[in-house]
């Protein structure tokens, strides 16, 4: 317990501080380093200051990251997972080849990725062997990026979302209890939505000059590459979960008519919700850490593909700005915690009700 | 409402035979429980009738029509499972809905069916609760409401009160005799409890190592087992099988047990000759003590030594010895007091008595 006080939260608490202080430059290596407090400073140039426009590309690219790695890896690994939880021949055979690419070090992997996404080689000549051209994409090195926004709008983008989001939920809500479904996430969706396109303009800018960040398509091969590394790891997940579903539970789907698409889709997916919960949490603090493959991949001077992580550990070890590295540590521990917290909240409930 | 027929049906698994070829006529509207030891092909049977397993020869068919390549959910028919396999992430109006969502019948229809099933099982206030919350026998019910919901042609179940309590169990098996004689619908109902199959079956099979050993109503398979091992299976406490030599002396016809000498009453035995070995079966409730000896013949009487006495309150189950060699179960009314030790005179009903070929076991008329 001690321990785990000192090293763990007594350290959170000294970065903590550290972030509100001014070491960095300077003198900063020297043996009794001069610490001014400096309250918020850190955190406000972060995310408005005319030099943090790198970090500010990093977060965004961490969400998309996020998102992307979620979506492919969770995916593909429940799919393969109902692959072979129909018991094909050799499963046992294939579940170790898809489990495989887990214990490999992100720097192998990211190293063979490195190799099969050169411009000149790997992925890019694999048509050639049907005769076809040779595809010409920059999966490391492209600098084109999608769905940009300006960095200026960034209240009115997440309202966007979050009215996106609401008025998804209401709609899929209304198939169980349409009022409920209205009154909760539709109407206020609309109304969310519609205000920020009426009196968008009225909200604050978020920053003093235009600034687009978008998808940067550079960062297309790492998350190939993640999703590869993890969609064994969740397919793991998934087979244990379906083995555990007994049988006769899949016979009385059987007989109730569902067939197999029915069995997966209304029983034994929604019987592994929360496998389905703490994959997403456990990807997501992956993927939020995630350092060594982008070093490996494109190497840490690569802007398009930056990574909080990386950019915390350039700046404090790099850069001596370990007041900086220190703030964007704990944006990353927030972050991080904005996931985990509802799910620790939902399961001590859970606990409290059952 | 379907009659369902069994014919020639064998199932292996690899090089292991099952069900080595039965044949089986189910009536319309019929109960039928099929009923033997673990692993005699019970089960395998009823899941070979829900399409969950397929047959390796021969055909069943249901309702006239042969259903050997139609996939579960085509055959109508519905099936109570022994853990009840209900589904832990949907309440119990879901669950009993589901298989009509399947079927994509619309959401009123639905709600009506599952109301109409959750007033006839009493389950209306449990409605919207989760299959954890709810007790053994509830739960039950709810299978029990999943398969009536769809007003199935054949009913299946499979061993669906081994995990309830002896009274849940009890009042359980009334209810599923009464919801039978409501709905009518076919039932094939699998046990291993000889108590369920005698109480709920309009007809019973018993099955041993795949074989169908005999088919006939309770009483039937209780009075005239078709062989020793139906004797022994069907009835508690069983049936007391004692080997012995048949004899006929002065036109007196009758099975030496060492030193006892059981009579055989006429019409029964006539083909066996003097000296062949045989075996004879006295049902426990076929010897009397007490009053009730009064009305049997008095060469059906003799002295026994009482071993062992069981009160249950309406009956007693003794272990009695006669002749000194012996040793018999009876089952005697309750009022009779006996005590170990006593020597006490009872009666046998020899006219109830079964004799079997030792060879074959088969029952001799």
């Amino acid at each position: 317990m001690v321990l785990i006080g000192v090293f763990v939260y007594g350290f959170i608490g000294n970065t903590v501080w550290t972030s509100m202080t001014d070491w960095g430059g300077s003198g900063s290596l020297a043996l009794d380093p001069e610490k001014h407090f400096i309250g918020l400073d850190n955190y406000v140039d972060l995310f408005t200051g005319f030099l943090s426009g790198g970090f500010r590309q990093d977060l965004v690219n961490a969400v998309y990251y996020s998102l992307m790695l979620l979506g492919g890896a969770v995916g593909l690994g429940m799919f393969i997972a109902i692959l072979l939880d129909r018991k094909p021949w050799g499963e046992g055979f294939l579940r170790t080849v898809f489990l495989y690419p887990m214990s490999l070090s992100f720097i192998v992997s990211g190293t063979i990725w490195r190799w099969l996404l050169a411009p000149q080689g790997g992925v890019n000549v694999l048509p050639t062997y049907a005769g076809l051209k040779p595809l010409h994409f920059d999966w490391l090195s492209s600098t084109g990026a999608v769905l940009v926004f300006n960095w200026q709008h960034l209240f009115s983008v997440l309202l966007y979302v979050a009215a996106f989001f609401m008025i998804l939920l209401g709609l899929w809500g209304m198939r169980h209890d349409p009022r409920k479904a209205i009154r909760r996430w539709l109407v206020p969706g609309i109304v969310v939505g519609a205000a920020t396109w009426l009196f968008g303009g009225l909200l604050p800018d978020a920053l003093f000059m235009e600034e687009e960040h978008g998808f940067n398509l550079a960062t297309l091969g790492i998350i190939i590459a993640t999703i590869w590394q993890y969609s064994g790891y969740t397919m793991a997940l998934y087979l244990a979960g379906f083995n555990g579903i007994s049988q006769d539970l899949r016979d009385a789907a059987m007989l109730d008519g569902a067939g197999e698409v029915g069995y997966y889709r209304h029983v034994a997916i929604p019987m592994l919700k929360p496998i389905t919960i703490s994959a997403v949490i456990i990807l997501s603090h992956i993927s939020l850490k995630m350092f060594d493959l982008i070093f490996a991949m494109t190497g840490p001077d690569n802007a398009e593909t930056g990574h909080p992580a990386l950019t915390m550990y350039l700046t404090t070890f790099r850069a001596n700005d370990f007041a900086r590295g220190a703030a964007i540590a704990v944006v990353l521990f927030l972050v991080a915690a904005t996931f985990i917290i509802p799910y620790l909240v939902s399961q001590y409930k859970q606990r409290r009700r059952g | 409402m379907a009659d369902v027929e069994l014919r020639q049906v064998v199932k292996r698994f690899g090089k292991v035979e099952v069900v080595p070829g039965i044949d089986l006529k189910i009536r319309d509207e019929e109960f039928i429980v099929l009923v033997g030891p673990s692993g005699c092909g019970k089960s395998t049977v009823l899941r070979m009738v829900a399409g969950l397993e397929g047959i390796t020869s021969g055909e069943i068919l249901i309702g006239g029509r042969v259903v050997n390549q139609v996939s579960p959910k085509d055959r109508n028919v519905a099936m109570v499972f022994q853990n009840y396999a209900l589904y832990p992430h949907m309440t119990v109006r879901e669950n009993m809905g589901f298989s009509l969502k399947m079927r994509g019948e619309s959401r009123e229809d639905i709600a009506t069916h599952v109301a109409e099933a959750a007033r006839i099982l009493e389950l209306t206030p449990y409605l919207d609760r989760k299959p954890s919350e709810l007790s053994g026998g509830q739960r039950q019910r709810v299978a029990m409401g999943r398969a009536i919901v769809r007003s199935p042609d054949v009913f299946l179940f499979d061993e669906p009160l081994s995990n309830l309590d002896a009274q849940l169990r009890t009042q359980m098996r009334m209810e599923l005799r009464k919801m039978h004689l409501r709905l009518k619908t076919t039932t094939i109902y699998v046990t291993h409890d000889q108590i369920e199959a005698m109480t709920l079956a309009d007809r019973i099979v018993i099955l041993k190592g795949g074989d169908i050993q005999q088919v006939g109503t309770p009483i039937e398979v209780f009075e005239k087992p078709a062989n020793a091992f139906v004797a022994r299976f069907i009835g508690n406490p069983p049936m007391n099988i004692l080997e012995g030599v048949f004899r006929i002396c002065d036109g007196k016809r009758f099975v030496e047990v060492g030193k006892s000498v059981f009579p055989v009453p006429d019409g029964r035995g006539a083909v066996l000759a003097d000296g062949a070995p045989v075996l004879a079966g006295i049902r426990p409730d076929s010897i009397k003590m007490g009053d009730s000896i009064e009305k049997l013949p008095r060469e059906w009487w003799c002295r026994g030594e009482v071993v062992v006495s069981e009160v249950l309150g309406g009956q007693s189950h003794l272990e009695i010895v006669i002749d000194g060699e012996n040793e018999l179960i009876a089952e005697v009314e309750g009022r009779v007091v006996a005590h170990p030790g006593e020597i006490v005179p009872i009666g046998f009903e020899f006219d109830r008595m079964a004799l079997f070929d030792p060879e074959t076991t088969l029952a001799v008329d």
